[in-house]
């Protein structure tokens, strides 16, 4: 047997580790908003309404519920590259989420979409339940009933502190990244 | 400025490869600036991480065990990635493996490839072969893009573009991209990069990565990176080509959970970094369906056999060893004249040369142990560098010119001094009136001749003491009789 001996379980209270998922998605200037279960339909309108943007996508199997009125969508039934590219954002659901490191895992199910679709557009919006969030990285492994075909994890914009170690966000993919974080029970 | 390409087999002694950068104010802030900002973020990391030391434990443990069973979880990994509608090419060294891309890009009639920066696609020297052949290469890294476009070499595994600053970024991307009014803002030279780039991303059908990891259990493989090249690479074309060292592999999916932690922290100085992917195989309707993964042996299977030295090959390629190091520090990356540069590079590019070549490698360090302190996955550096330094002894006893070489007669003549106390106690007489010769009256030697002249150039020597200990002793012994 292999010495595992490091943190697998963290130790927080979940409000603290919501609070500490919170924190650090601010801090790569993610954009976080907390509603309760019944209001994500009005809580993505009003992200929607205050990005400015009017074309969004969406994966095919987000709920009807999220594709509000106010905007045009183009749900994802094999659009081609140009098509997505053309859209101003997106809108996705995720598997799991990190506190420790902020950290959205996707495993590009229905409801999070092909990978491309949260590549292309500059603007994502991720619809997080709390019961999806955990503290450590290993309690994210013992999420996975078996291990995914595709994974991304995104812990931030991407950046770039390649010229005179200036860190400079959104060299590629989304350099919006906005949250709605859904108070179900956990 | 440009340098010779970074090829152990042509590359000067690390002394002399050193020498453009000492002297070189330019680089060498950039460098310890680089390094400075790097270490301090790592520093606070670690240190909020309490389980770090047992990390680093399981980390240098599941890649000593990966290792010590590396044909079986390299039959794992081809067996589930060709299942899952992947294809495994076994490559035996650097030629094969640039053969069998060359062979995969004709069959996909690709003239034009975009690449995702790998360490192993430089150590086989894949750009300029491809080139060669007619296809066009265009890296996608913004580091690499800058050395491409300005015809450059990289400096640091993490950072290639360090020894570069901004204005003469600007100087190329204007060049080079037509763009007559570029600042040299790092916002704006990195908005010109984005949109360069992204005609290229949305264009080319054919992407070639490496891989940070490959994962036996499922056949996949995982990207690590900042920029979101990588993700575009590995999305948007039509056929993917990854090309990673056999040494790569890990077991299980799982133990990634391991080597993420340790990989940013040691890396770039996060707790993540901002995008790591994990494909497996072909997934229909997302990606490339075409992938293909070109495994490559190189000196690694030969180095497996090695007991002191195969823990090389744990090598996760964070480059925290080199941001520790003081030689490092000084030097830059040019000096040790391969693509694996610091402390592992020590240690990495004269096994892969089998000791033909970069045989002064293992001589570029103080033995401090930082990189040892620092490894995430415990590689213990300064023990290899220590049994390669015997290596490369016993190959210069083989030598017989050795007569004539200063070290070997240094060496002799020591032998012959320290062997007996009266010969020792007589040299230490002799040397000190010699020496007093060239003492000033400060006490400071400024200037020696012939052989001393090597140390003096540089550095300054504290004249002898008037007595040794035990003269002292001695004296103090008779005075009180």
């Amino acid at each position: 047997m292999l010495p595992r001996d490091y943190v697998r379980r963290g130790s927080m209270i979940r409000e603290a580790c919501l609070e500490l998922m919170v924190e650090r998605l601010r801090e790569y200037d993610a954009e976080v908003v907390e509603c309760s279960p019944d209001e994500i339909p009005a809580a993505i309108a009003a992200q929607l309404a205050a990005s400015g943007r009017k074309l969004f996508v969406a994966p095919e199997g987000l709920p009807a519920a999220w594709l509000v009125d106010g905007v045009a969508w183009k749900i994802d039934r094999r659009l081609t590259t140009d098509e997505i590219e053309e859209a101003e954002g997106v809108v996705t659901a995720a598997f799991c989420a990190v506190a420790e490191s902020g950290t959205i895992t996707l495993h590009h199910s229905a409801t999070e979409g092909r990978r491309i679709l949260s590549l292309l557009p500059d603007w994502h919006l991720c619809v997080l339940r709390a019961s999806q969030v955990v503290e450590t990285l290993p309690e994210y492994f013992d999420r996975c009933a078996a291990p995914p075909a595709l994974v991304t994890f995104i812990s931030g914009p991407s950046a770039t502190a390649d010229i005179e170690m200036t860190r400079i966000k959104g060299v590629h993919g989304p350099r919006f990244l906005h949250v709605i974080l859904v108070r179900d029970a956990s | 400025m440009s340098h010779a390409q970074l090829d152990p087999v042509y590359a000067p002694p690390f002394p002399e490869g050193a020498l453009p950068v000492l002297r070189n104010p330019q680089l060498r802030k950039n460098v310890a600036h680089a390094i400075d900002v790097i270490q301090a973020k790592r520093g606070r990391l670690v240190a909020e991480k309490t389980d770090w030391q047992a990390l680093r434990t399981s980390g240098s443990a599941i890649r000593a065990h990966a290792l010590e069973n590396l044909d079986y979880y390299l039959e794992q990994f081809e067996e589930r990635c060709t299942a899952a509608g992947g294809h495994v090419h076994w490559a035996t060294d650097a030629a094969e493996a640039r053969e069998i891309i060359l062979k995969l890009l004709r069959e996909d009639n690709a003239s034009e490839v975009i690449k995702i920066k790998t360490m192993t696609s430089a150590e086989i020297q894949l750009n300029p072969y491809l080139e060669t052949a007619g296809v066009r290469v265009f890296e996608t890294d913004l580091a690499e893009i800058i050395l491409q476009l300005g015809q450059e070499e990289p400096s640091h595994i993490v950072v290639p573009a360090l020894h570069i600053n901004r204005s003469q970024v600007r100087e190329i991307f204007a060049r080079t991209m037509g763009l007559r009014n570029l600042s040299d803002d790092p916002h704006a030279l990195t908005a010109a990069a984005r949109t360069y780039l992204r005609q290229k991303f949305l264009t080319i059908p054919t992407a070639i990565s490496g891989a940070n990891f490959l994962i036996a259990e499922t056949g996949g493989v995982a990207v690590v990176e900042s920029e979101g090249n990588g993700r575009m690479c590995l999305t948007l074309p039509r056929t993917m080509i990854t090309v990673a060292g056999i040494e790569k592999v890990l077991p299980r999916y799982q133990d990634l959970e391991v080597m993420l932690q340790v990989l940013a922290r040691s890396a770039t100085g996060e707790r993540m970094n901002p995008y790591t992917s994990l494909w497996t195989g072909v997934v229909p309707g997302d990606g490339p369906q075409n992938f293909h993964v070109v495994l490559l042996d190189n000196g690694r299977s030969r180095m497996l056999t090695r007991p002191v030295e195969r823990q090389t090959l744990k090598c996760i390629r964070c480059a925290a060893c080199m941001n520790a190091c003081p030689v490092y520090r000084q030097t830059g990356g040019h000096a040790y004249g391969s693509v694996y540069p610091g402390p592992i590079g020590a240690i990495l590019t004269p096994q892969l040369m089998e000791l033909k070549h970069a045989q002064t490698l293992p001589y570029a360090s103080s033995l401090c142990g930082a990189c040892y302190e620092v490894c995430p996955v415990k590689i213990n550096i300064p023990e290899v560098l220590i049994e390669l330094r015997a290596q490369v002894t016993d190959q210069e006893r083989k030598q017989t010119l050795r007569f004539f070489d200063p070290l070997y007669l240094g060496m002799r003549t020591a032998n012959l001094l320290f062997a007996r106390a009266w010969r020792f106690h007589l040299a230490q007489r002799l040397g000190r009136i010699g020496l007093g010769l060239f003492t000033g009256k400060d006490g400071w030697i400024h200037s020696l001749p012939f052989l001393g002249a090597k140390w003096t150039q540089t550095r300054d020597l504290r004249g002898l003491p008037q007595q040794t200990f035990h003269e002292w002793w001695a004296a103090r012994e008779r005075g009180s009789k």
